[in-house]
């Protein structure tokens, strides 16, 4: 299960609505017991697809790597990964699951119309051919 | 020693070390080291061929080491080892896989589609990587088969077991007059190699139904739906939601067509829009009804255009939206489309898992092969065109109707027929009398068999159904009578 603390949580609604059109995606800093995650902070990274971002996004490794010393300096760890699906559904699209990582939470969040519409986290597998739901909890 | 700082997902398997420090004098060591002495996290970062695993990048303090000397990239006390996945993803589809390429004649003849920064070689090779199916080479299928012929898509598959008729002519561009009698199949790949021999073209000869559809449709990314008839709209339907893959939709009737692309993840399919059939024979198909010879080029092309697109992965794709057009008004209108969770094939509970009987569903009987008007029998409350025209040339005594149309009639009809369309045939049965000998056509015989029922329920003795209609009559009696 995922339990995303309400700060964090319109942190990263604004971001998606705030990308819209475009695909937005950030880091999810928190703690975790092992059973339960729990996201105190949304972190905004950059979109560093290149080519239309309306349909795609990218996480630079570097930033990544900022978003994992970012935690540790707060005493948190990297939980996931959140993304948004611009009028389209939050599903774990067969993208999203060949460029995908089993050891994350991927939180999806669909942006109807530039509005916040529903989100669901994914919990991909190794061989990146299937995502199984996650309770998410916001 | 260098020191490796563990994610946290894999600290369960490092006892909750968040860094471990190793020996080693290359990267490729101290991961070696620090698997072997945490086994269970050598699944995590190396496959079982112990290669490290796609999604995980190796950064020597802030350098990724394929930038560096990869394994044997050396290290020092103090040196910081990360483990960084590589994530991406999108709602739009995958790059390309990697072993497409483009030969210079390639590039030549897309150079149009290569100069389109949306486009790109990037782009047109997806074009080249992407499997189509087309369902139906008729008038949807000619326009979608010539275009995406000729735009680059790799492999096109067509599942067709018509023969070209001449009454396909008017709207079917992709089958020439010098093609009737010959198999659509043949005619359609023959147009489609000659625009773009680089295309690869699978020829599937036969009805899709539920026996095949599964294992045709396996192979291709996308399905284009060009079908006239119900059940096997529901069969593309269902077989694309089951198989996951996207069902790009057209449909025509006169001067109207709908678009849409059903069936993608996320998206509602055919039967969130229209969970049942209509009843049988409510809606006529361009045979029955008829169709303007452009309308199919118009739908054809925007379901080319949402294929390329989708493929592409760029713009909006038809997705949650039905494209009305009218070209009579030359209106485009828009009615959106809601995933139904109650959808019985793609809804939460899915009360459909596998292909079913769709002729039955439909209400339609299964079309036996094309029973050629010859061999048609005459049955009980049936006459046969000869013996039609043998009693007219006897001067017997009787009423014959046609139950078509008035723009039917004016195109050819039988001597000495009263004209009561079948939409108005159930007013005018008090007209007759009841122990008269009643003779009823149409054009192929399916409306005057409806209209004789309505007969028979109201007590009429002696009513019978021209077999084979016009069609017969212009087969069997007199060939200048024009077949439409």
């Amino acid at each position: 299960m995922i339990r995303i603390e309400s700060e964090a949580w319109q942190s990263m609604v604004k971001h998606a609505r705030e990308a819209y059109p475009n695909e937005c995606c950030g880091a999810m800093l928190g703690s975790t017991d092992g059973e339960t995650k729990n996201v105190k902070v949304g972190m905004v990274l950059e979109n560093a697809f290149e080519g239309a971002q309306a349909a795609r996004y990218e996480l630079r490794p570097e930033d990544l790597l900022a978003a994992d010393k970012a935690a540790r300096e707060k005493g948190m760890d990297l939980i996931g990964i959140y993304h948004s699906h611009p009028d389209c559904d939050a599903y774990f699209s067969k993208t999203d699951l060949q460029n995908s990582c089993p050891w994350y939470s991927f939180v999806v969040l669909s942006i109807q119309k530039g509005e916040f519409h529903h989100a669901n986290s994914w919990l991909p597998n190794f061989d990146q051919t299937d995502a199984a739901k996650e309770e998410l909890i916001y | 020693m260098p020191k490796v700082l563990i994610p946290t997902p894999l600290r369960q398997f490092t006892a909750k070390q968040d860094s471990v420090t190793v020996p080693g004098g290359t990267v490729g060591d101290v991961l070696n080291a620090l698997t072997g002495q945490f086994p269970d996290l050598r699944k995590q970062i190396f496959t079982d061929e112990g290669k490290v695993r796609s999604f995980v990048n190796v950064y020597l303090n802030d350098e990724d080491v394929r930038y560096l000397n990869k394994d044997a990239t050396a290290t020092a006390d103090g040196d910081t080892i990360s483990l960084v996945p590589s994530i991406a993803g999108g709602s739009a589809v995958a790059a390309p896989p990697e072993e497409v390429t483009l030969s210079n004649d390639e590039i030549l003849r897309y150079s149009r589609h290569l100069i389109i920064p949306e486009v790109g070689i990037e782009g047109q090779k997806k074009l080249k990587a992407a499997k189509v199916l087309l369902v139906g080479a008729g008038g949807l299928g000619a326009p979608l088969g010539l275009y995406l012929a000729a735009a680059g898509i790799g492999k096109i598959g067509i599942v067709d077991f018509d023969v070209v008729d001449y009454t396909n002519l008017q709207r079917q561009v992709i089958h020439s007059t010098s093609d009737v009698g010959k198999k659509k199949l043949d005619s359609a790949a023959e147009k489609m190699k000659a625009i773009n021999p680089f295309v690869e073209i699978v020829k599937y000869d036969t009805a899709l139904s539920s026996e095949n559809a599964l294992e045709i449709l396996k192979d291709f990314d996308y399905v284009v739906d060009g079908t006239d008839n119900f059940p096997t709209r529901y069969l593309v339907n269902d077989a694309c939601v089951l198989l996951k893959k996207p069902n790009v939709y057209g449909s025509i009737f006169r001067f109207e067509g709908q678009a849409t692309i059903f069936a993608y993840e996320g998206g509602p399919c055919y039967r969130c829009l229209y969970p049942e059939p209509p009843p049988p024979g409510l809606v006529p198909s361009c045979a029955e009804g008829g169709v303007l010879g452009i309308l199919p080029g118009t739908i054809g092309l925007i379901q080319a255009t949402e294929t390329v697109k989708l493929i592409l992965g760029i713009g909006e794709p038809l997705i949650g939206r039905l494209m009305l057009y009218d070209a009579l008004g030359m209106k485009f209108r828009e009615l959106k489309l809601r995933k139904n969770a109650e959808c019985p094939v793609c809804g939460d509970h899915p009360t459909i898992t596998k292909l079913i009987d769709y002729h039955q569903f439909c209400g339609v009987p299964q079309p036996n092969a094309a029973a050629p008007v010859e061999e048609s029998k005459v049955n009980e409350g049936e006459i046969d065109v000869v013996e039609l025209k043998q009693k007219m040339d006897r001067g017997d005594k009787f009423v014959l109707i046609d139950v078509r149309e008035p723009h039917e009639y004016k195109i050819c009809n039988l001597p000495g027929a009263q004209l009561i369309p079948l939409g108005e045939f159930p007013q005018h049965v008090g007209e007759f009398d009841k122990d008269a000998d009643i003779v009823i056509h149409c054009r192929s015989g399916m409306r005057s068999a409806k209209a004789c029922n309505v007969l028979r329920q109201a007590g009429f003795q002696h009513v019978r159904n021209v077999v084979g209609g016009i069609l017969a009559w212009s087969d069997k009696v007199d060939p200048s009578m024009p077949k439409y």
